[in-house]
């Protein structure tokens, strides 16, 4: 069934569809309708879930981690300052192994304040453990909240995925509902065998002294290099069940390409609109879009990107020092190979500013006429 | 066995805590009272040391660690897990530090409160964050020594008063209990247990180590707080009926400050405040429960 | 308990830190410098009774409302509990704790009351005994002391014989107590108990007369316990006129159901229980008998109740009044001169010397008068051997006499002259005979069998095994050592008695007894000094599960593996049962 609805929407329905069981989540622009959403659907019956209105965001991952050790399925939402309320128990999720998830729009951190697009809020959480998803339209929205709570109950690690700020949360796309008896097939009821059950009683998250805890942290980082197979898996299952699939890094365009454009979030949408009209110029010009951060893609990656002469990587975010991000995750990720394109870095669009046609072309122009990178990220669009 | 005391214990021996901690008679007797259905959130404090390292268990219900400020959030979650879980007569009790309840923790206990949220809170008081070492917390009394607040310059300010805190809330049931009193801390606990809502126990729990006390003397002290009406056994309904447990023999506050050494530095004068403002406060309570008959 | 897990491996890990196991192993008995120890003391109570009762013992059981068995607990150490319950002037009572907290238990009623219950049901007792021996003993005298010993020694197997001066059993208790204070017939219940038990009587044996020290060879120890039965004189001109007796003979007279004429005014000269029984007697018989006393109210030797009961049947006491003169007609005794006292130095007895105050005389108009001024023994028949001084027999600790096989106990030897103290010298003499006549060394027992440090002993422990013998503590538990946080004021219940104007026309008891639902309400209000009475309150507080119930009505077990030696059991047990010591290294 189609529907026009608001990437946030998206969140909900996927929620309802996913049949998660308790619900806490605190509102915060740009999340909001998200929960408004979510509160409708559990009050008229058709998410059969319990809501509960915490009175912060950390109160709110307090709670999913409560509730998912309880053994239920269970989701939250938020955005920038709520995401970094949280920050010490997303850490504490990981480590207690709880497939909980949430959806983030990614919105700029303060101060000053800024409600617009950013991705610096989840990227700024990515040492928590948690697997990031970046998503690039509604549908996609709504199908990774379907797979990621399939991802988080096989891995035991908690999901994120990731949408922007109004120009996904707030801007209305058809979206393609899938059938709940669907829904159900592909994702069966969340029934752990170790959880707080009375019946057997166990204590969760014991104090573990210096003799343990590098073999329970050593047991995350198997877990998440594990779980990249199992996010392809089941993408693929996915397309396979519903007909749409969306993999780890989506090329585009790349055949023969000598400049490929990485990016993330929906500014891949434009991307692929100035890919083609290059293309059409002659220019061989390709595009990747880069879907799972969290663990970071790295072969698919290098697959794609390794033959081509120069990449330019797309960072909607910043951090103080070193620039873009997803730069540096790429520069680090391909540091030992020995054939890796020199990676160009560009900021551009904080704080919501309009990554526009003509900041992409600039960007590819720019690619073209420097012979090597720049030191630090070009910020591009910058009024100086 | 005396009458009212179960002989099945959900407790284990060889647990960590120091010799004489009042803590864990407070355990003890709360365990008894809900029963091996029961599932224990337990934020950062004492216990979380307590109850032994990986990978192994002091106490024998379900129990989970969680984050300092999170003991009602976590509870309130878990419980929503259970319902959804069909397993709605579990009992849930957050188990949490004074840090957690009048600091840290006390957004969450008031967000969860808001919401009547069906768990049993319980405070275990030993006034000042005993955990990470003695340091002074909004439940040390007005006087006292602590590691942050040194004999020339003890705690100026006096214990904030949660149960008036959480009568505000209006939540259907909040009571005080003292370890020296175990048959009325089962009777508050299972009467707690049997009303849906969030029902809050402030139980009184001398820290010997903390107090700088013999280790002998954790319930006398106990005791002597109650008779001393430093804190009374009280009970509230609905944020509005007071109902007071036990009458205080009013023994004088010095024969329970004297005990401790961490109130060794008062003079005459600050043991007459401590009198005056001990006698204020119960003629207030005193006032209420008057009202509420 | 639970083992110790080895450091496991990371594939042997679970994924996410869950225990596996219960803290048990963790021996935290390890940390204590303390360690505590269960020790049952000696309560007040039994220390301070002469016969070494196990009051405390008693009284848990009555309060259960067990009290046939505490009956017979007490019939371990004294065959007259009956008769104790009425006349003792209960020390037990003196000593309780519970005197210095609010009120002592009234154990003297339930002495009494145990005791009534007892011939109520027909309980016979069910003593420890042990196997027949070849040996016989004799006995002289039948009162408390005599039938005591008695009693104790065919349990020990001897054969025992009581030879008796009077026609009747009993001493004192028999011919010196009045029937309203002692009925005889439930003391002779209580004798036909002891004789039931195998004991031969002799009556009308009188020492001296037709029956001599020497012709009891045929019997391997002899015990001495003619009591004091004559009356010291006045030593006043005239009093050797008609209408002038003694206070025993009086007594002996009204309780053997002689009839005696008595008079109206009757002066009765003394301040002991003889001249208040006396006078009390009189009073039934008919007369207006008043009593006489040297000194003030505060030195008078008889029991406080007993005056106060005699005050209120009426009798007028005059205080610091001596006689001084019997003035008679026709040798029949018309008046008496008396003369007012004042106090002055204290005399070698420790009590104030009356001094005359000159010119204060003046005479009563009397019909009779009876003298009670004190009773001595009449020991002359007793061989030079046995070095009688002051009508007393000295004896040693053990109650000897200086001629071997020969002891003395009651009121002839230099004791209080009480019933309880006569029935333990009764008691101890038996155990001390038994030990003579086996040839066995005795010096241990005292300490062996002692009940507290005031020299009270324990047949009980006399009778066990010694390997059965649980070891003594030796301290006597005082209010100080207890936690009185657990224990609330109560009144206590006092023994009920008949109103002075009923009591003043008959004979009959004049305390009424308590009834079962009062003596278990006071049974309870003991605070089991220094004796564990399973309260549980080391098991309630104890903060590591470390104190552990024992098996049905045995003590608490403490899990030494876990025990941390903090102290609190210690410090809640509301009787010192639990004694920290230093733990050995």
């Amino acid at each position: 069934m189609k529907k026009i609805m608001v990437g946030n929407h998206a969140v909900s329905w996927g929620v309802m569809l996913a049949r998660a069981e308790v619900i806490s989540a605190y509102p915060i622009t740009p999340q909001t309708s998200i929960v408004e959403e979510l509160s409708v659907l559990c009050a008229d019956g058709r998410l059969k879930a319990r809501f509960i209105p915490v009175e912060s965001e950390h109160s709110a991952m307090a709670c999913c981690i409560g509730a998912s050790a309880a053994g239920v399925r269970t989701f939250t939402a938020t955005s920038s300052q709520g995401l970094a309320l949280m920050h010490e128990m997303l850490h504490w999720a990981t480590g207690a192994r709880l497939p909980v998830v949430m959806a983030n729009v990614n919105r700029a951190l303060g101060s000053p304040f800024n409600i617009w697009g950013e991705q610096s809020d989840s990227l700024a959480q990515r040492d928590t453990g948690w697997l990031q998803i970046y998503c690039e339209s509604n549908q996609e929205v709504l199908d990774t909240v379907i797979q990621s709570f399939k991802i988080a109950e096989q891995v035991l690690l908690p999901v994120m995925l990731v949408l922007d700020a109004f120009i996904l949360s707030h801007t209305a796309e058809p979206v393609d509902i899938p059938d709940q008896k669907l829904a159900d097939e592909f994702l069966p009821p969340f029934r752990p065998d170790l959880r707080l059950n009375a019946k057997d009683p166990h204590i969760f998250g014991c104090l573990a002294p210096p003799e343990y805890l590098m073999e329970f942290r050593y047991k995350i980082q198997q877990a998440m290099l594990q779980s990249k197979e199992i996010c392809r898996k089941v993408d693929e299952e996915f397309g396979q069940t519903f007909g749409r699939k969306y993999g780890v890094v989506e090329p585009y365009r790349c055949e023969g390409a000598d400049l490929i454009l990485v990016s993330a979030g929906s500014v891949t949408s434009t991307a692929r609109v100035a890919v083609d009209a290059l293309r059409e110029k002659g220019r061989k010009v390709g595009l990747v879009k880069l879907r799972l951060f969290r663990p970071f893609p790295k072969e698919e990656l290098l697959d794609i990107v390794g033959k081509a002469d120069k990449i330019a990587v797309l960072d909607r975010n910043f951090s103080a020092g070193i620039g873009g991000i997803f730069a540096h995750e790429i520069r680090a990720a391909f540091c030992n190979e020995r054939e890796r394109p020199p990676i160009y870095s560009y900021i551009t669009g904080l704080g919501g500013r309009d990554t526009t046609l003509q900041i992409l072309n600039e960007v590819i122009y720019q690619t073209y006429e420097r012979p090597k990178p720049e030191e630090q990220s070009v910020w591009v669009g910058l009024r100086s | 066995m005396r009458e009212g005391y179960e002989s099945t214990e959900l407790m284990y021996s060889g647990h960590l805590a120091c010799a004489g901690c009042g803590a864990t008679i407070a355990m003890r007797y709360a365990l008894k009272a809900m029963g091996d259905d029961t599932v224990i959130v337990l934020p950062a404090c004492c216990w979380s040391i307590i109850g032994g390292p990986f990978p192994y268990a002091a106490v024998k219900v379900p129990l989970i660690h969680t984050a300092f400020e999170t003991g009602a959030s976590t509870a309130s979650g878990v419980k929503a897990g259970l319902d959804m879980r069909g397993e709605p007569e579990t009992t849930v009790a957050a188990w949490v530090g004074d840090g957690g309840t009048f600091d840290i923790g006390i957004q969450a206990l008031s967000g969860a409160a808001e919401r009547n949220d069906d768990i049993i809170y319980f405070c275990y008081d030993n006034e000042a964050y005993m955990n990470t070492g003695i340091q002074r917390s909004s439940a040390t009394p007005w006087g006292t020594w602590t590691t942050t607040t040194p004999s020339n310059y003890p705690k100026g300010q006096p214990k904030k008063n949660m149960m008036e805190i959480m009568a505000a809330h209006r939540i259907p049931y909040a009571a005080t209990c003292s370890v020296a009193f175990p048959e009325d801390m089962i009777n508050k606990i299972q009467k707690a247990k049997s009303i849906r809502g969030t029902k809050f126990i402030h139980i009184f729990s001398p820290c010997p180590t903390g107090w700088k006390a013999p280790s002998s003397l954790a319930v006398k002290i106990a005791r002597l707080a109650v008779h001393t009406k430093v804190f009374p056994l009280y009970e509230v309904e609905g944020g509005l009926r007071y109902h007071i447990n036990l009458n205080p023999k009013n023994l004088p506050v010095d024969e329970y400050l004297r005990l401790q050494g961490r109130f060794n530095h008062l003079s005459d004068e600050d043991i007459q405040k401590i009198q005056e403002s001990v006698d204020r406060e119960w003629e207030r309570l005193l006032k209420k429960a008057l009202d509420t008959i | 308990m639970s083992k110790q897990i080895p450091l496991l491996r990371e594939g042997e890990m679970p994924y996410q830190p869950i225990s596996l196991a219960s803290m048990e192993w963790n021996k935290t008995g390890s940390w204590r410098y303390l360690r505590p120890r269960f020790e049952n003391k000696i309560p007040p109570c039994n220390e301070g009774c002469p016969a070494g009762q196990d009051i405390e013992g008693a009284l848990v059981l009555i309060g259960k409302g067990r009290y046939l068995e505490a009956w017979d607990l007490f019939k371990e150490e004294n065959p007259f509990p009956a008769v104790c319950g009425r006349v003792c002037y209960h020390p037990c009572e003196s000593s309780c704790n519970r005197g210095d907290f609010d009120e002592p238990l009234s154990i003297n009623a339930l002495e009494r009351f145990m005791a009534d219950m007892a011939s109520k049901h027909g309980r016979k007792p069910s003593l420890k005994k042990r196997e027949k021996r070849p040996e016989k003993v004799a006995i002289i005298g039948s009162g408390p002391a005599g039938l005591t010993c008695a009693y104790h020694l065919v349990r020990m197997g001897y054969g025992a014989t009581v030879f008796e001066a009077l026609p009747v059993l009993g001493g004192m208790l028999r011919v010196g107590i009045p029937e309203y204070r002692l009925p005889k017939k439930i003391l002779g219940e209580e004798i036909d108990q002891i004789l039931e038990l195998g004991v031969k009587v002799e009556v009308n044996a009188r020492l001296g007369d037709g029956l001599s020290l020497d012709e009891l060879k045929e019997y391997q120890a002899i015990f001495l316990a003619l009591g004091n039965h004559r009356s010291r004189s006045l030593g006043i001109s005239g009093e050797e006129a008609r209408g002038v007796m003694s206070g025993v003979e009086f007594l002996k007279d009204v309780n053997l159901g002689k009839k005696v004429e008595l008079g109206k005014r009757v002066a009765v000269i003394g301040g002991g229980n003889t001249a208040v029984d006396a006078a009390r007697a009189a009073l039934r018989l008919g007369a207006k008998p008043f009593i006489l006393y040297r000194r003030t109210r505060e030195e008078m030797p008889a029991f406080a109740g007993e005056v106060h009961e005699a005050e209120e049947e009426g009798i007028e006491i005059s205080l610091l009044t001596s006689p001084v003169r019997v003035i008679s007609q026709d040798g029949r005794v018309t008046q008496l001169e008396c003369v007012k006292n004042r106090l002055g130095p204290p005399d070698e007895d420790g009590r104030r010397r009356p001094v005359e105050i000159k010119e204060s005389n003046y005479t009563l108009e009397v019909d009779q008068i009876i003298s009670a001024i004190g009773e001595e023994a009449d020991l002359a028949s007793l061989p030079k051997k046995l070095a009688v001084k002051d009508n007393t027999v000295p004896t040693d600790e053990r109650g000897a006499t200086k001629q071997t096989g020969v002891f003395a106990g009651g009121d002839i030897t230099l004791q209080p002259h009480t019933v309880v103290h006569a029935i333990a010298s009764g008691k101890r003499a038996a155990i001390f005979i038994d030990s003579h006549l086996r040839k066995q060394k005795w010096e241990g027992l005292f300490e062996a069998l002692r009940v507290g440090e005031k020299g009270s002993l324990s047949m009980k422990r006399y009778l066990q095994d010694e390997k059965e013998r649980v070891p003594l503590s030796g301290k006597t538990v005082l209010l100080k050592d207890l936690n009185l946080d657990y224990f609330e004021y109560k009144k206590r219940l006092k023994m009920p008695k008949a109103k002075a104007s009923r009591r003043t026309g008959s004979f009959e008891e004049v305390t009424l007894g308590f009834n079962e639902e009062t003596a278990v309400e006071e049974a309870r209000r003991c605070f089991n000094c220094g004796v564990c009475n399973l309260c549980d309150n080391c098991y309630i507080f104890c903060p590591d599960v470390a104190v552990q119930k024992g098996k049905e009505g045995e003590l608490n077990i403490i899990d030494y593996d876990h025990c941390k030696g903090c102290g609190i059991c210690m410090e809640e047990c509301p009787r010192d049962v639990i004694v920290m010591e230093v733990e050995g290294r």
